[in-house]
């Protein structure tokens, strides 16, 4: 799989990513979140900073996460994203839809190779 | 929940883009710094590890972009761009700003006056608190489809008996003399009211107190309130005017309450009476026209309180079966009392707003014309822009942008025009049609009048901005090939072509409108009335009668009527003596105003053998014995007249005599006829001795209506002419032809209105009004003297209103002429400009440059043309319908000269039109070869 393919694939997920990392790892800046995302794929995801910034915001807005300016590890000013109790919430949502979803194409697969 | 705490950050980003592009750009900068850091460690150098975050991030401006479309809200973010773009180009096209702003800034001053005054009748609001609850009761007699006016019976009835209405009051409209002290009396508009009037109008005084029920028992004293402008004018402010005696026609009555300024409820009333029923003729059906009002009782509607009085009435009709059977009564909205027809049956109202629409469309489509020409001139831009991805949708959206940013400026000026017309010219046209207009008229623009601008802006500017941006943008792909290979383009198609036409056409019509009324109102203006009227003062005498209760109508109104004759008697006979007056006389209607028209027999046309048989069966059997061919149709114009009129008018008799007084006693039938009527209808025949007889007489009610050719009765009786005048003013100037006027003779007591004429001999007739004023009151209080002016001013009404017509006429025709020009120019100019290298070309291979430039016009001048034929072919076809149906069954069609104007108004029209098509000839005439070739 190419690195554009790679990303058109898991485009539509990186909400839950963001989410799912914020949960994992708690209050964290942009650049972190990418980079757990990244880590957590083994490297095969890239992350288009183009629109994490953009999915962030959209998650900001709907009420998911806040943000607050702070200083990272090496004193740098960074803005840094926290989960709201309606974002636990909407994990547990995604998360399970994502179940759903994934136990259905997993049955079609066997299915068609059957 | 999540979507609209989405929104409205959505909604904050784009009120307050600076901050979040900042912070952006910072969380930005953060990022990298951020990575470069993280490079760092892993060992690059400070510039490789900055290098390495900055290609990792990416478009840095395409981040940016998208955050902030994000952030905001681009489609309004784009919007508003456009906005800011049209704003631009009304300062780069000052021509179309100043001709399409002015034209729609018409179109909208139209539309706001129409929506304004129209709405005074159709959604009239009171500006009472409890103005929404309060309703009028009427009763309609459903068989003869007529409100019935006498209802105190009901009243009663209803005040006692019905429960979900409260406040049930009632008012009856008079018209006194108000005589205070020793000033001169004028007429006041009295109401005699119930004093729940006062509660329902939310009536506080200003000074004293309103009416309270112990006023309205018969033995109370005469009390009545005055109200805030006959405080100030008629009693100078006088603080101390609480106690006053003053005299209301034969009424003498003590003031003890001053309203606060703007009261005038019912309508537009001055002065407050309590209304005593108890000495009224309370028999169903009797006694006087009364208006009833109430207040819809909490939690109750309209239509909760019809259902009780329709229960009501039904119980009324088989109680009172000889009165009440057709009776029903209807509950309205109170503010409806003004409006024509049944609350939501007023047709012609809404047409209005139908020719408002037609309006909007004809001039926005003409400045979309305009805007189209201009776009065609951006073509390259707007195809390129295409190409970049930018949709149909968004270049409509840009040219609707532009076109609302000129609308809104339009409107601007269109809305503060029609607010200073309202207020300078509103008021005083609907007093002239309608008199003294109710008090909740206001002509002051209301917030749904600016909801309605509003609207008309939008819809107007959809107009002139869509309309040419759907044909602008359509096959912008075909065209995107076609202007890289170098040919084709936009071209003027059906839609514009009709627009042209119909623009070119409305232009011509218009000023033959102008000319047609300006016609109207110079022969209004240079009537000859026949007589010297500017040396007479007339007056128009009315009077109250007194309430007589319990009295048979038919008794009380042979006494009004003697003493009324007695009374104008020695009226006339007091200001006949006046120092300066040469001669009082009475007329019915005053020359020169309208007069009535009916069909009229001559004995000759009958041949008649023997006249005294004729009169006694009514012409019966000379109709049987007469001539087998129908009589022709012919009309006079009638006018009752006191014997004196001519007398007093110095107008000698030409033959035979004139009136005595004893030609006035009811049933003598005698008439003068006047020299038109001699010319039109006797032609040479000799008048005197003549006998003509009304066909259709009509009831006595109602003598002067056209009549019935259903009505069995007849033709009325045979009339003798005893003798010709010259004509005077018979017949009114906004009559069409020429009137054949027939006198008859009557003591004034018996005319429907009593016009009273003063011949006054050197100097102003006007010097002797307040002596006439004080004369009447002397013989009778109750007289009220309305409508005193120069007999010369009778028509000053109908000149004020042709004069208001003909200066909207002339703007709208200045709108009209300059769109044409605009639009013709626009569309040569247009024309020059996409063939320019054609006639390079063509004049390069030898063609004369003049055939050339007609060859290359001769589209756009039929166009023209055609606009010319059909604006004068209308002109043409209205001119003769207005001949023809002036006068029906005339062989008077359109004549030679006629016609020869007309077509020579075309050709002056057509030449007019020419000269928007002079810069762009110069243009294309100047087209040099070699650069045209080189144009792409």
């Amino acid at each position: 799989m190419t690195q554009l393919e790679k990303n058109s694939v898991w485009q539509g997920t990186l909400s839950l990513m963001v989410l799912r990392t914020l949960l994992t790892m708690g209050e964290q800046h942009g650049y972190g979140i990418a980079r757990r995302i990244e880590q957590t794929s083994e490297g095969k995801l890239s992350i288009n900073y183009g629109t994490l910034y953009p999915a962030l915001l959209k998650l900001e807005q709907e009420g998911l996460i806040r943000s607050e300016w702070g200083l990272s590890d090496n004193n740098r000013k960074a803005k840094f994203y926290k989960l709201t109790k309606a974002g636990r919430k909407q994990i547990e949502r995604d998360t399970r839809q994502w179940a759903e979803t994934s136990a259905i194409m997993t049955r079609f697969l066997a299915a068609s190779e059957d | 929940m999540r979507m609209l705490r989405a929104w409205w950050s959505r909604i904050a980003g784009f009120v307050r883009p600076g901050a979040g592009e900042r912070e952006f750009a910072d969380e930005l900068q953060s990022h990298i710094d951020l990575h470069t850091d993280d490079n760092i460690r892993a060992g690059m150098t400070p510039d490789e590890a900055r290098r390495q975050a900055l290609v990792r991030i990416g478009s840095v401006a395409g981040a940016r972009e998208a955050h902030r479309d994000r952030r905001g809200l681009p489609g309004l973010e784009a919007f508003v761009f456009d906005l800011k773009i049209g704003g631009r180009m009304l300062v780069k096209y000052p021509g179309i700003t100043i001709v399409g702003g002015l034209a729609m800034a018409f179109a909208i001053w139209v539309g706001i006056v129409i929506f304004q005054v129209v709405g005074l009748f159709v959604h009239p609001t009171l500006p009472l608190p409890e103005g929404a609850r309060l309703v009028e009761i009427r009763s309609m007699d459903v068989a003869a489809n007529v409100q019935e006016e006498k209802i105190l019976h009901d009243f009663l009835e209803w005040r006692q008996s019905v429960r979900s209405l409260t406040d049930v009051g009632a008012w009856r409209d008079s018209s006194r003399n108000l005589i205070v002290s020793a000033g001169d009396p004028r007429p006041v508009k009295v109401a005699e009211m119930s004093v729940s009037g006062f509660r329902v109008a939310d009536g506080e005084p200003l000074m004293g107190r309103v009416l309270v029920e112990a006023d309205e028992q018969p033995a109370a004293p005469a009390v009545a309130v005055i109200g805030y402008d006959v405080w100030r004018t008629r009693f100078g402010s006088d603080p101390n005017v609480l106690g006053r005696a003053v005299q209301l026609g034969n009424e003498h009555t003590t003031v003890v309450g001053v309203m606060r300024e703007g009261f005038e409820f019912p309508v537009s009333h001055d002065v407050w009476l309590p209304l005593k029923t108890s000495v009224l003729d309370q028999k169903p059906r009797s006694g006087p026209a009364m208006t009833v009002f109430a207040l819809l009782a909490p939690g109750e509607t309209i239509q909760t309180a019809q259902a009780e009085l329709t229960t009501a009435g039904r119980r009324a009709a088989t109680e009172l079966p000889a009165t009440h059977q057709h009776l029903e009564p209807r509950v309205r909205p109170y503010a409806m009392m003004a409006a024509p027809g049944e609350p939501g049956d007023q047709p012609i109202m809404y047409s209005i707003y139908f020719f408002m629409a037609v309006l909007l469309i004809l001039i926005c489509g003409n400045v979309g014309l305009l805007l189209f020409a201009r776009a065609a001139t951006r073509e390259a831009d707007l195809v390129v822009r295409t190409a970049l991805g930018a949709s149909r949708g968004r270049i409509v959206a840009q040219m609707f942008a532009e076109a609302l940013v000129l609308g809104s400026v339009a409107a601007i000026v269109g809305v503060t025009a029609a607010d200073f017309a309202l207020r300078t010219w509103g008021t005083v046209f609907l007093e002239t049609n309608m008199g003294r207009l109710p008090f909740w008229f206001d002509l002051s623009l209301s917030p749904r009048t600016f909801a309605a601008a509003i609207v008309l802006t939008v819809a107007g500017a959809a107009i002139a901005g869509i309309m040419p941006a759907m044909k602008i943008t359509r096959g912008m792909g075909n065209r995107l090939k076609q202007t890289t290979a170098g040919s084709g383009g936009l071209q003027f198609g059906g839609v514009w072509t009709v627009v042209i036409v119909a623009q070119v056409a409305a232009t011509v019509m218009f000023p033959a409108v102008v000319y047609m009324e300006q016609s109207l109102l110079r022969g209004v203006q240079d009537f000859d009335p026949g007589f010297a009227n500017e040396q007479y003062l007339a007056v128009q005498v009315e009077r109250d009668y007194p309430v007589d209760g319990g009295s048979n109508v038919d008794d009380a109104t042979l006494e009004r009527n003697a003493r009324l004759a007695a009374t104008l008697e020695e009226l006339r006979r007091r200001v006949a003596a006046q120092p300066g007056v040469s001669g009082v006389t009475f007329t019915e209607d005053l020359p020169t105003t309208n007069h009535p028209g009916k069909i009229i027999d001559m004995g000759y046309d009958l041949d008649l053998s023997d006249v005294a048989s004729a009169k006694s069966d009514g012409g019966a059997s000379a109709l049987a014995g007469g001539s087998n061919a129908e009589p022709p149709l012919r009309e006079a114009t009638i006018a009752a007249v006191d014997p004196s009129y001519f007398e007093v008018l110095d107008a000698p008799v030409l033959a035979g005599r004139g009136f005595t007084t004893a030609d006035a006693v009811p049933g003598t039938r005698v008439a003068i006829v006047d020299q038109g009527f001699v010319d039109q209808i006797l032609q040479g025949r000799n008048a005197v001795g003549q006998q003509v007889r009304f066909r259709y007489p009509g009831p006595s009610s109602q003598r002067w209506a056209p009549g019935n050719p259903d009505d069995p009765a007849g033709p009325g009786d045979w009339y003798e002419v005893i003798g010709v005048v010259r004509e005077l003013g018979v017949g009114a100037p906004t009559q069409a032809g020429r009137a054949a006027g027939f006198y008859i003779p009557a003591t004034p007591d018996l005319f429907d209105q009593i016009h009273m004429m003063v011949h006054v001999r050197g100097g102003d007739p006007m010097t002797l009004a307040p002596q006439v004023r004080a004369v009447a009151t002397a013989v009778d209080p109750s007289l009220r003297l309305v409508g005193v002016q120069r007999a010369n001013e009778a028509n000053n009404d109908v000149l004020w209103v042709m004069g208001l017509w003909l200066r909207i006429t002339v703007v709208l025709s200045a709108v009209a002429l300059i769109l044409s020009l605009a639009g013709i120019f626009a569309v040569l100019s247009f024309t020059v400009a996409r063939r320019t290298r054609e006639i390079g070309v063509r004049v390069a291979l030898g063609a004369s440059r003049q055939r050339v430039v007609v060859a290359t016009f001769r589209r756009p001048l039929l166009q023209v043309t055609l606009g010319i034929v059909v604006g004068t072919a209308i002109i043409f076809t209205a001119a003769t319908l207005i001949k023809y149906t002036e006068f029906p069954g005339s062989e008077s069609d359109l004549t030679l000269q006629g016609m020869a104007m007309i077509i020579g108004y075309g050709i002056v029209m057509l030449g007019v039109c020419m000269l928007g098509c002079v810069v762009p000839t110069r243009r294309a005439l100047n087209i040099e070869p070699t650069i045209a070739l080189r144009t792409e």
